[in-house]
């Protein structure tokens, strides 16, 4: 993989000056200073030069203000992807830039962030093809951030824990094998296990902005609804009782900017209405 | 129509009286510009400030969140509250029937045309209830216990306090006047 | 790419050595990038040292932009918020009326149905028209979008076109409503 990285890295170098000198020359740090860097120079024919605007913060200086650098690319020589943009302008015009990622296909949930206004996997959001105007890219919105385009989500994981995300009971299989489910009781999972818990849903619930202290936010009772429509769990009531309180559910007003915003296509709105029906009466 | 309805004594002392308060302010106006003027300035300077600032750090005025502290590690799991369902599931059943309950009571009076002194009460019931209810949501919402729990409080017995004096106000009035919808049509169509 | 590997095991080598020569020939920055680090230059830190020290870095972090970097359209435009901002306008306004009705007896004002009648038929049809439909709209905008939230509550209508079309029939439907309430009724 370092071998690999290596290659690359030269072989981008080696476009702009003669490889000489040892591999770890470069990355030069010298295009850090100016506010504004380009990875190419303007002007000729067939470049589609576009802004990137990303929000920066260093733990390292904690009394300076976050600001947001802008990173000017070619598209023709960039990915589809913004995650394709962002590995790029780490590689070639600022390694300091920090990010999340992984898989790069949407199936971790590292690089949720906020681009161009809405929450999504970097992975999986094209660069829009209008080279005139700037993309901006934020952290999650109301998250505590680490560096740069890193949130700290220790308290999501924590609340994630509070619900018990596992298969509860107390009676063992009739046949003493494993715990059978009709077709139809599976179909209920559809749209709910596949949760890669990104965090985009809940990060861009207002809701969860004002009272993430207390209310478990979209993603989590998305996750709490696929337990408690599991056929095989026993701990239904349990479930919905540690629900019952004015803060851990009810502080959805079904804003929906979950169902909008989930960039795997799944319906967390849905699934807090389906708690709430199912607790009402 | 207002007119046959309203005796001209009314109108002269309500004359009289809108006079007199016009007197009062102008004789107060001198003293009290300088701090007007003043309080408006530094409430622009403010906002602009904001405008200029909030680029790319997160808006300070509204909730702030406070620095980040967080109990226990992340294998921790986070507090699960004590059930409490007259908060939880029947406050929101409560609160969905109280609405439903007022779509029709609020289109039916106007719609049909009639006055009727039951549906009017219930009316004004449901309208203070569901009134009360948003608020508390509001305030739930905005001002977090373990934030502001000195402010929570004192919200929540201001917010008591004036649902009940607007019952009496609606009481008297649903009493002593037409009723609220008879009141709004005559508003609404003078 | 074997040559450049070679270069660097050597300059390794050199810099493990205690050669001088090499030592005082090779830049400072290409030993600091080699990332050879001796075991006992790194301090050790207890658990609950770490732990504090990342608590204290925890307090220093700002906030990530919310309301001024999300999208608008949904934050701004969902309605949602509106349903909360027209109920607020309409309660705030009934809780004011009604504590001035109860009080308007010692202070001496007329809030009695007939005088606002009057004041309201004394006003000119420009303000009269304006101020009923400033009244219209939200009434009309926060009946409809309640009514919405309510069917939601039966968990209807979460299709993602469903809510986004939904939006633009609330926000039109309930300006003509205002229109029509202000300058026909």
């Amino acid at each position: 993989m370092a071998a690999l990285r290596s290659t690359s890295s030269r072989l981008l170098a080696a476009a702009s000056r003669p490889a000489a000198g040892p591999t770890m020359f470069a990355r030069t740090m010298a295009s850090v200073s100016s506010a504004t860097t380009e990875a190419n120079p303007k002007g000729s024919a067939d470049t589609r030069m576009k802004s990137f605007q990303i929000y920066r913060w260093n733990p390292d200086t904690p009394t300076e203000k976050p600001r947001m650098q802008t990173y000017t690319l070619d598209l023709n020589k960039t990915g589809p992807m913004v995650l394709d943009a962002l590995v790029r302008i780490k590689n070639e015009l600022d390694p300091t830039l920090t990010f999340r990622r992984s898989c790069r296909e949407g199936i971790c949930g590292s690089c949720a962030m906020n681009i161009n206004g809405t929450n999504t996997l970097a992975c999986l959001c094209r660069i829009p093809t209008d080279t005139t105007k700037e993309m901006k890219i934020y952290p999650l919105p109301h998250t505590y951030v680490v560096k740069d385009l890193v949130p700290d989500l220790t308290y999501f994981y924590k609340q994630y824990k509070s619900i018990k995300p596992y298969l509860q009971r107390d009676t063992p299989a009739p046949d003493g094998r494993e715990y059978r489910q009709s077709k139809a009781d599976r179909k209920k999972l559809d749209g709910l296990y596949e949760c890669i818990l990104c965090a985009c849903c809940s990060t861009s619930c207002p809701s969860y902005w004002w009272n993430a202290e207390e209310y478990l936010g979209p993603a989590i009772l998305l996750q709490s609804y696929r337990w408690l429509a599991d056929s095989r769990d026993e701990k239904k009531a349990e479930r919905q009782a540690a629900l019952d309180n004015s803060m851990s559910l009810y502080r959805c007003h079904t804003i929906l900017n979950c169902t909008r915003t989930c960039p795997k296509g799944l319906n967390p709105g849905l699934a807090i209405a389906e708690i709430k029906k199912s607790m009402a009466f | 129509m207002a007119s046959i309805i309203r005796p001209t004594l009314l109108r002269q002392t309500g004359l009289a009286a809108s006079i007199t308060r016009r007197a009062a302010s102008a004789a107060a106006a001198p003293t009290s510009i300088f701090a007007l003027n003043s309080a408006f300035r530094s409430t622009v300077a403010k906002d602009a400030m904001r405008v200029a600032a909030f680029h790319a750090s997160s808006r300070r005025s509204l909730l702030p969140p406070g620095p980040q502290v967080i109990k226990g590690s992340v294998n921790d799991p986070a507090p699960v509250p004590e059930p409490h369902s007259t908060h939880g599931s029947y406050h929101w059943t409560f609160e969905r029937a109280i609405a439903a309950g007022l779509i029709p009571l609020t289109v039916a009076p106007f719609a049909a045309g009639t006055l009727n002194p039951g549906t009017d009460a219930a009316l004004c019931a449901l309208m203070l209830v569901h009134s009360h209810l948003g608020f508390q949501a509001v305030i739930i919402d905005y001002v977090p216990t373990s934030r502001y729990p000195g402010l929570r409080k004192a919200c929540m017995w201001l917010l008591n306090a004036a649902t009940v004096l607007v019952g009496v106000g609606l009481y008297e009035f649903e009493t002593n006047d037409v009723g609220v919808t008879e009141a709004i049509k005559r508003v609404w169509k003078a | 790419m074997n040559s450049s590997r070679v270069g660097v095991r050597a300059l390794r080598q050199a810099a493990s050595k205690p050669n001088t020569f090499f030592s005082h020939n090779i830049p400072r920055l290409a030993l600091a990038n080699l990332q050879t680090r001796g075991a006992a230059t790194t301090p050790t830190l207890k658990p609950e040292d770490a732990q504090a020290i990342l608590a204290e870095q925890r307090k220093r972090r700002p906030v990530s932009p919310h309301l001024s970097a999300y999208d608008y359209g949904q934050t701004w435009f969902g309605s949602s918020i509106w349903t909360r901002i027209t109920g607020s306008i309409f309660s705030g306004s009934l809780y004011l009326f009604s504590a001035a009705y109860v009080i308007a007896p010692l202070t001496g004002w007329h809030l009695e149905s007939a005088s606002l009648a009057e004041a309201a038929a004394a006003a000119p049809y420009a303000l009269k028209s304006g101020v009923k439909f400033l009244l219209a709209w939200p009434f009309a905008f926060h009946l409809f979008n309640g009514t919405r939230h309510l069917v939601w509550d039966f968990a209807v209508g979460f299709n993602r076109t469903i809510i986004k079309q939904g939006s633009w029939v609330i926000w039109t439907s309930s300006l003509v409503t205002a229109l029509g309430l202000a300058f026909l009724v």
